[in-house]
């Protein structure tokens, strides 16, 4: 990479983009290979030895302090002092010549807390170049950003690039890509695949470069026996957030929502089952108007929900197998109140023989199993309350290749017995193998809806990544 | 329990000094009662009086209250909570139900509007720790000092005694040479111990206080059952309270002073922790008695109350740190993947 440039690195969620910018920012540490910086090699053992050599990074979530001013979190412990004592007429007056070159104009001694999120991505971005930085990197900086904002955004850039900073940019966003960049370098499953002049390359190169056109285990399910439709939204919005979603599910459906981050996917779900209120539209089961108003209620409506973040939102990792895989069902292993522990260790033998399981036994804390073997208990934890309706976020998010493909046959075969399946995924080859339909979002609309045997990643791409015109989008669209 | 089967998968990761630690910490309940009888042992053979029956009946009457309180903190910290007002809920009830009855209530009366307090302050304490997310640490601490305040108001500061001589029956009495009052702390112990241990509604506790955010997307009400805990906590308390007003015949508004911090300590001392998720009523119950042991045998050997603060304030820390080192590295693992 060269002064000045501005060098892309795009790739779907987890090809290894993040990761990438950690090992130059010292957060990650290579196993193999070096890392060269004026021709000089250096190994990167810490954040502050990176900002040393001139690495800033700016990561997708923001680190500012929201209590402190605009001023100090620029100059978070670099303050120009007197005796001191923090000279805060020199250190605002620092803040806002630095922010109006951003052509941000704002009052810097306010806290950050009161400026919106896109302002406060902009901070964060002129905190990294008051390090006198000679590479930024930035990783998707324009997730939380209006398109305004992304061109004043783009006009900093580009002055900085002139200045002879060189920048790495993050992104999956074609269009930013095309517009800010000079190279474009291509990851997938953390492996680069090519490294392009921006000019002398197309949209479509880059994106089947990403999926790799050479993927195509498309299994599909034979004869699958789509039932009625067993759950709907319709004019289904939230201010700012989502609009006008209209989607219907049917028993025996795995329905498939695509969507890239900032895609607001899983806000839609979230909110359809009570997680998030605010809103408004109408929400059907069996045909009834229901007004859905926590995740307890839609529970005992009969639908089951298995969140992205494993470690988080999931699991408890300090418990047992047992404990994990009972936590959503046990009314079902009580007795007069009284938990019934041989009915969870039977229950919990079961599970671990129909998902080939890897543990020492039922009562292995479940934080000592591979990523796949929680993955599994974790969707067998919502199964054994036979949901109707199952919803499930990245449903193979970090998880080995055999056990993604149990987790994919043990769907298939729920649906094919009747269970309707909502899944989101960031997977493309998952969703579109997996899914009977697709759905398409793109910032908080629907873009298309497409049919298994109709989808291919190239236009599903472009779907979610909001590049096909209207026209297209509407041949595209069929019913679902 | 959960975190004794964590340890004991992730053995092969320990060194050797940990190894031998943790087979020897695991249960914790075990080692207290070693340290206990340990305690006896040594105590007995250095002072006979140590060894007597009207001592121990001694100690376990005197820490009766704290026993009682300390099978709701026990719960509270197994949910990720903890209350530190239990002291003034004490105080309050003991106060109240003396009035009442200085008033011509029936004891019966007097006794559940006693209790009815404590639960009232509990349920303010839940709703202010869930309905406004307000942290347990400051939102107790308020009602601390509200409830202890409302205590000093109504009474002015003063003791009230000349209760009716009924009222001092459980206080005083034995059944067949056990106070009656021990005798209704075991049986709460147990009782609480086998609930805490077998029932639906007190598994849910372990796993709010493990992990609140997949307790509540497993289906789990967490604000009613976190809310519930803390109405346990209080009645527990103006238990404790009544139980101390019967035993001194008077209310006390000044009764529980800092008690607060010695439940938690004698909690944290038998397996509870402050991060939630852990800990049995066994345990803290065993805390509870090693903690009296410990101040009764220093008060046998003539050590200085100081000085009883300075070691009971080491065993606190020398607990929690061998904790913290035997757990580290199953604990980095967990975080770290």
């Amino acid at each position: 990479m060269a002064e000045g440039e501005i060098h892309a690195l795009i790739g779907e969620n987890g090809a290894g983009k993040s990761t990438c910018l950690g090992l130059l920012n010292g957060v990650h540490k290579p196993t193999l290979g070096e890392i060269y910086i004026n021709g000089e090699r250096v190994i990167i053992d810490s954040t502050g030895h990176a900002q040393s050599l001139g690495i800033s990074c700016v990561f997708q979530e923001l680190s500012l302090a929201s209590k402190l001013s605009v001023a100090e979190n620029i100059y978070a412990g670099r303050a120009p002092t007197r005796f001191g004592i923090v000279n805060w007429k020199e250190l605002n007056k620092k803040a806002q010549n630095l922010l109006n070159e951003f052509g941000l104009d704002i009052d810097v001694s306010q806290s950050v807390d009161s400026l919106p999120i896109s302002t406060r991505q902009i901070i964060e971005i002129a905190k990294a170049i008051s390090l006198d930085s000679k590479i930024l990197l930035l990783d998707e900086p324009t997730s939380a950003l209006t398109p305004d904002e992304v061109q004043a955004l783009f006009k900093v850039l580009k002055k900085l690039a002139a200045s002879g900073i060189g920048i790495v940019y993050v992104s999956h966003h074609m269009s930013e890509i095309f517009e800010i960049s000079d190279k474009i370098s291509v990851l997938r499953d953390g492996t680069k695949i090519a490294t392009y002049d921006t000019n002398k390359i197309t949209k479509n190169q880059v994106i089947s470069d990403m999926i790799g056109s050479d993927i195509s285990h498309n299994i599909q399910i034979k004869n699958p026996k789509i039932g009625d439709t067993i759950f709907e939204l319709k004019n289904y919005s939230q201010d700012g957030i989502f609009e006008d979603i209209h989607f219907e599910l049917k028993r025996g459906e795995i329905l498939g929502l695509a969507g890239l981050l900032g895609s607001k996917r899983s806000e839609i779900v979230r909110s359809s089952i009570g997680l998030i209120n605010g809103a408004i539209g109408e929400t059907y089961i069996d045909g009834k108007v229901i007004k859905i108003t926590s995740l307890r209620h839609a529970i005992k409506l009969g639908i089951g929900f298995v969140p992205e973040e494993r470690k988080t939102e999931g699991l408890f990792l300090d418990f047992s197998v047992g404990d994990n895989l009972s936590v959503a069902s046990l009314e079902q292993h009580s007795n007069m109140g009284i938990v019934q522990k041989k009915s969870i260790h039977s229950a919990t033998e079961k599970a671990i023989e129909e998902f080939s399981v890897k543990t020492q036994g039922t009562d292995v804390a479940i934080g000592q199993l591979s990523g796949g073997n929680q993955q599994k208990i974790m969707l067998a934890k919502w199964l054994e309350r036979r949901p109707k309706i199952l919803i499930i976020e990245e449903p193979t998010k970090g998880v080995d290749i055999g056990a993604k493909f149990q987790i994919h046959e043990v769907l298939r075969q729920y649906a094919s017995e009747g269970m309707a399946i909502i899944i989101i995924s960031s997977d493309l080859p998952e969703i579109i193998s997996l899914s009977t339909n697709i759905i398409a979002i793109h910032e908080g609309k629907i873009t298309g809806k497409l049919s298994a045997n109709e989808t291919t990643e190239d236009n599903l791409m472009q779907l979610m990544a909001g590049t096909m015109n209207t026209s297209s989008t509407a041949s595209a669209s069929t019913q679902v | 329990m959960p975190n004794s089967q964590s340890d004991l998968t992730s053995l092969k990761n320990k060194s050797k000094l940990q190894r031998i630690l943790s087979a020897f910490v695991d249960v914790r309940e075990l080692m207290l009662i070693v340290l206990i009888a340990l305690i006896i042992i040594v105590m007995a053979i250095q002072n006979p009086y140590f060894f007597s029956i009207s001592n121990f009946r001694a100690v376990a009457v005197g820490m009766a209250p704290t026993a009682v309180i300390v099978i709701g903190m026990a719960i509270l910290l197994a949910s990720g909570g903890f209350d530190l007002s239990v002291g003034s809920v004490m105080a309050l009830s003991s106060t109240v139900v003396a009035m009442l009855l200085l008033d011509g209530f029936s004891i019966p009366t007097a006794v559940i509007f006693g209790l009815f307090i404590g639960a009232a302050v509990g349920l303010v304490n839940g709703l202010l720790v869930t309905g406004l997310g307000i942290n347990p640490l400051i939102a107790t601490l308020g009602t601390l000092s509200i409830t202890r305040g409302i205590a000093l108001v109504l009474t002015e500061g003063f003791s009230l005694s000349s209760l009716p001589s009924a009222f001092g029956w459980i206080g005083k009495a034995s059944f067949f040479n056990f106070p009656v009052i021990v005798l209704l702390v075991l049986a709460l112990v147990i009782v609480f111990d086998l609930a805490v241990r077998h029932t639906r509604f007190f598994r849910q506790i372990y796993f709010i206080g493990a992990n609140e955010k997949a307790a509540m997307l497993s289906g789990i009400d967490v604000k009613k059952i976190t809310i519930l805990a803390y109405v346990l906590t209080g009645t527990l308390a103006s238990l404790a309270g009544i139980l101390l007003a019967s035993r001194l015949m008077s209310g006390t508004p000044t009764a529980g002073n800092g008690i607060e911090l010695q439940v938690l300590a004698a909690a944290v001392i038998g397996g509870a922790s402050l991060r939630g998720g852990e800990g049995t009523i066994l345990g803290a119950f065993l805390g509870v008695v090693f903690v009296a042991l410990i101040n009764n045998s220093m008060t046998m050997l003539a050590v200085s109350i100081y000085w009883q603060m300075i070691i009971i304030g080491a065993v606190l820390v020398v607990a929690v740190a061998l904790d913290m080192l035997l757990r580290s590295d199953s604990r980095l693992k967990t975080t770290k993947n």
